[in-house]
């Protein structure tokens, strides 16, 4: 058995790590390398104090239209005259489709009101298909840009123009911290991050960042709160890595920005795998540890659309906490989905997203030779 | 003969011919006989050696104070308190229903009764006879088996169940004191008329306990029994025998955890607000982990003792990983692991068994740090503190003085403190780049740690500096010896074994400060079964 050794500390909250858990140095090259366990993951989602950029209010839920539709004696027969919750009778209010077909499961077969969109200005996001106006582009349907905080044009995040009226998605919102709260205690679908090519967690020019999947669970306190500094094997089969999405990248004044790639990453939320698949993926990240010694990024790029709502119907069940309407929500998705036009019908097939994340520093475990031959 | 040809040639040539014979020893007077309690270790052992691991031994045991650093001495002096009486009865009960459960009984039991439902004494009789052996680590006389064995007749009649009845036979003999004490009996020692031996049992259970932590196996009784144990020839037969066993390495894991005092991680506790990443499982893979470093590196490579103090190889498991912040191979298991040259962790003193074992729940402590490298590795003692020592200045949460060595400053100040502190601090306070959990860190509250220090006139400018001091430091290889030896006996070392003492300390620097000959010296050793008259 290989000895370990202990990898340089480039400083800060970060670590190098091991490249292939033997007694070699972290890489062959003699630069660092920077292991994250990303911690949460969120649809970035830009809230105003007064919900100002939902100025019609938040977006209307299943339940509520559901129970609009509904005669006073059925009201009254289906929730014993209203005493049922909303969650409790959540089974019988997605059956509403004319024959009582779910409308998760099929969401065009009634029409609900407009959903009510994000119409404020600012988002977080990236500028995906490098225009700065509404008009279409070899990449991308015609659609709303929004500005960055910073007032940088051209940022594209239709997405949270979808979801952003909706408080299961707004700050504290049941999907993404259901999602959150989940993979903590499960260690499903949690993110790898490595940075390899480090010479200078400051400053370094030419950096690959991969993405993995852990095949360990997070390693957690007593009060529940995951800890810094644990090693994590990646998820891989026959030697090989299930995700490993590597994306070239630079390092300046600590914040890592890289290129465009086309990725996979590993999701598990709310009782359901869900692979984020995403075109143009891009990232900006935070070196400089915050106070509790995570740092924040910004991952963004073309969710493709399909793969999106195959999630959307696993977590149906939740429309109710969610307070979303299947139907109104897909209609106006695919009236967003501003990504990769289909060359025939012209309609866009994935829509522009971001999600906020922090993480916290980890050493990531490559397969052995040994795992690999086996 | 090759013993008494030796002294002779000895006696004519001069001493150093002694050391050429290779099993020379200055004469001891001897010391007592011992008798000492069970220790948790050598219960559990000896029930998963007589009756399987498969046994489950669920209960607590009355603590034994350590006595001159031993456990195994303090064993000489424990009791059994009434409620300890009470848990060791149920848990003999416990251990008996499972010896005489359905999925046992075929293998553990020698015989069958003729009726299931009925009592068998003959059946009942060749079970304690064999299980007694083991159990009480000598032959089994018709008086030891007369009460086990009516106990059994009386429960199988009672509640018609032969093997209900056997249970209550063999709860009876686990709550024996036979078992429970290791009583030791000494002979006239025919080669010595001025003294006494241990007789073979004795001698069997003492060799057993020191290589195995538990009771003397088939073979070693039966040579106890046949009276080989008082030849030489033969005793070194069977410690080479028994050092080659796989079981050798849990008498040494057994002697190291008494050493360290190891069993103080029952007790620790942390602050989890102030060191989160310290968990129980943190705690015990801390204890595991010092026990894998001293056996990789005194059995597995056969290295010097003193590099214990400088090793820069251990094993990391994945909850150590994080409080030492460096990667965990295989997070499921434990992985050989070695710190870079340029590392402040080298030695088993920088481990977390040690900074973090000897710290406050919420801080480090230079003082127990110290105090414990004084008393433990290097067997010198320091005076308790007095009763009405002042820690205002010490635990002063608004003072100035950031660091521990500006705190233990200002509190040495005080006569009554100061001349203990001076023995512990100057050894502490270099470790004090780890903090009260044996993470690294450069700063105390935002002030620069100086972590210099000295060891009986060995400066040092950091960690790495005081295990090079401990390393050349002839206490410690002095102190290894008579711990040994002393762990070996059970009892303390008496004044006329001074000699014995230096010629061990000389024999294990001749061989390198290696632990096995150490071992084995002590083993084969007259001295080890030499008893005082006057003792028996």
């Amino acid at each position: 058995m290989p000895i370990v050794t202990r990898p340089r500390m480039l400083g800060g909250c970060v670590a190098l790590v091991l490249a292939n858990a033997t007694a070699a140095a972290p890489t062959t090259t003699g630069a660092g390398t920077l292991g994250f366990v990303i911690a949460n993951f969120n649809n970035a989602i830009y809230e105003s104090q007064f919900m100002d950029e939902c100025p019609d209010g938040p977006a209307v839920g299943n339940d509520e239209l559901w129970w609009r539709g509904l005669s006073r004696a059925d009201k009254d027969k289906l929730t014993k005259n209203g005493l049922v919750q909303p969650v409790d009778r959540r089974p019988i209010a997605l059956l509403r489709g004319p024959k009582g077909e779910d409308v998760c499961w099929n969401p065009t077969i009634v029409k609900d009101p407009p959903l009510r969109t994000v119409q404020g200005k600012v988002s977080y996001g990236f500028n995906l298909d490098g225009s700065s106006d509404d008009r279409a582009t070899p990449k991308s349907c015609a659609h709303r840009n929004f500005v960055s905080e910073g007032g940088t044009p051209g940022i594209d995040n239709q997405m949270y123009r979808l979801l952003g009226c909706h408080y299961g998605w707004r700050h504290n919102g049941v999907l993404d911290t259901f999602g959150n709260e989940e993979r903590r205690n499960s260690g499903r679908g949690v993110i790898l991050m490595e940075i390899t090519g480090v010479i200078d967690p400051r400053n370094s020019p030419d950096v690959r960042v991969a993405f993995y999947r852990a095949a360990d669970p997070f390693y957690i306190d007593a009060a529940g709160r995951i800890l810094p500094y644990a090693s994590y094997r990646i998820d891989s089969h026959a030697g090989k890595p299930r995700y490993g999405a590597t994306a070239r990248g630079r390092i300046v004044n600590g914040v890592l920005t890289t290129d465009p790639i086309d990725a996979h990453l590993p999701y598990y939320a709310n009782g359901s795998y869900a692979e984020i698949q995403l075109r143009d993926m891009r990232l900006s990240m935070d070196l400089t540890p915050n106070a509790e010694g995570k740092v924040n990024g910004l991952l963004g790029g073309y969710y493709d659309f399909d793969k999106w709502w195959e999630y959307m119907n696993k977590v149906e069940f939740l429309a109710a906490t969610g307070d979303w309407s299947c139907p109104a929500l897909y209609t106006a998705a695919k009236e967003l989905a501003d990504g990769y036009p289909d060359p025939k019908s012209g309609e866009c097939t994935a829509i522009s997203s971001a999600f906020k994340f922090d993480a916290l520093s980890a050493f990531v475990i490559h397969p052995t030779a040994t795992a690999a031959r086996e | 003969m090759y013993r008494r040809i030796c002294i002779t040639l000895s006696l004519l040539l001069g001493v150093g011919l002694l050391s050429a014979c290779g099993r020379s020893e200055p004469p001891t007077p001897g010391g007592p006989v011992v008798l000492r309690r069970l220790t948790e270790a050598q219960y559990r052992n000896i029930i998963a050696d007589v009756f399987g691991s498969q046994i489950v031994v669920a209960g607590r045991f009355d603590p034994i104070v350590r006595v001159e650093g031993l456990l195994t001495v303090g064993a000489g002096r424990a009791s059994v308190t009434p409620t300890g009486v009470e848990r060791l009865a149920a848990m003999a009960y416990s251990i008996a229903l499972q010896v005489v459960a359905q999925a046992n009984r075929e293998f553990l039991i020698p015989c069958q009764p003729l009726r299931p439902a009925a009592a068998d004494d003959a059946c009942a009789t060749r079970f304690f006879q064999q299980t007694g052996r083991l159990l009480y680590r000598r032959a089994i006389t018709a008086e030891d088996i007369a009460l086990p064995v009516a106990i059994a007749r009386k429960g199988a009649v009672e509640r018609q169940d032969f093997y209900g009845g056997l249970a209550y036979g063999l709860q009876a003999m686990l709550t024996s004191p036979e078992f429970l004490f290791v009583t030791e009996y000494a002979e006239p020692d025919s080669e010595h008329e001025s003294r006494l031996r241990l007789d073979g049992y004795s001698r069997a259970a003492r060799l057993s306990f020191m290589l195995w932590n538990t009771t003397p196996d088939e073979t070693l009784l039966t040579a106890a029994q046949r009276g080989e144990l008082t030849d030489r020839d033969a005793v070194e037969k069977q410690v080479d025998r028994m050092m080659e066993s796989g079981r050798f390495e849990q008498g040494v894991r057994a002697f190291f955890t008494d050493m360290l005092s190891l069993d103080d991680f029952a007790t620790l506790e942390k602050d989890s607000v102030i060191f989160p990443a310290f968990s129980l499982a943190a705690a015990e893979d801390s204890r595991e982990q010092v026990l894998r470093t001293l056996v990789g590196h005194l059995l597995t490579r056969d290295g010097d003792y003193r590099d214990i103090f400088t090793t820069r190889r251990t094993f990391m498991s994945a909850p150590l990983g994080i409080l030492y912040r460096v990667p965990a191979e295989h997070p499921g298991s434990w992985a050989p692991f070695e710190f870079p040259a340029d590392d402040l962790r080298a030695g088993i003193q920088t481990e977390l068994s040690f900074v973090a074992l000897h710290s406050h729940p919420g801080k480090s402590s230079p003082t127990l740090r110290g105090k414990a490298i004084r008393e433990l590795l290097l067997c010198q003692k320091v005076p308790d503190p007095p009763g009405n020592v002042n820690f205002d200045k010490f635990n002063d949460p608004n003072s100035p003085n950031k660091t521990a060595r500006m705190r233990l400053t200002a509190h040495a100040t005080e006569p009554a403190c100061a001349g203990c502190h001076k023995l512990m601090d100057p050894i502490g306070l270099a470790l004090e780049n780890f903090d009260g959990a044996g993470q690294i860190r450069q700063t105390e509250d935002g002030e620069r740690i100086d972590a210099s220090g000295v060891l009986n006139g060995v400066k040092f400018a950091n960690a790495r500096g005081l295990g090079q001091a401990m390393h050349d430091d002839p206490a410690a290889t002095s102190c290894l010896v008579r711990r040994a030896y002393s762990y070996a006996a059970g009892r303390s070392i008496q004044s006329g074994e001074r000699a014995w003492m230096t010629d061990l300390e000389r024999s294990f620097a001749d061989h390198g400060f290696r632990l096995r000959p150490l071992f084995r010296r002590i083993a084969v050793s007259d001295a080890l079964q030499s008893i005082a008259r006057g003792a028996r």
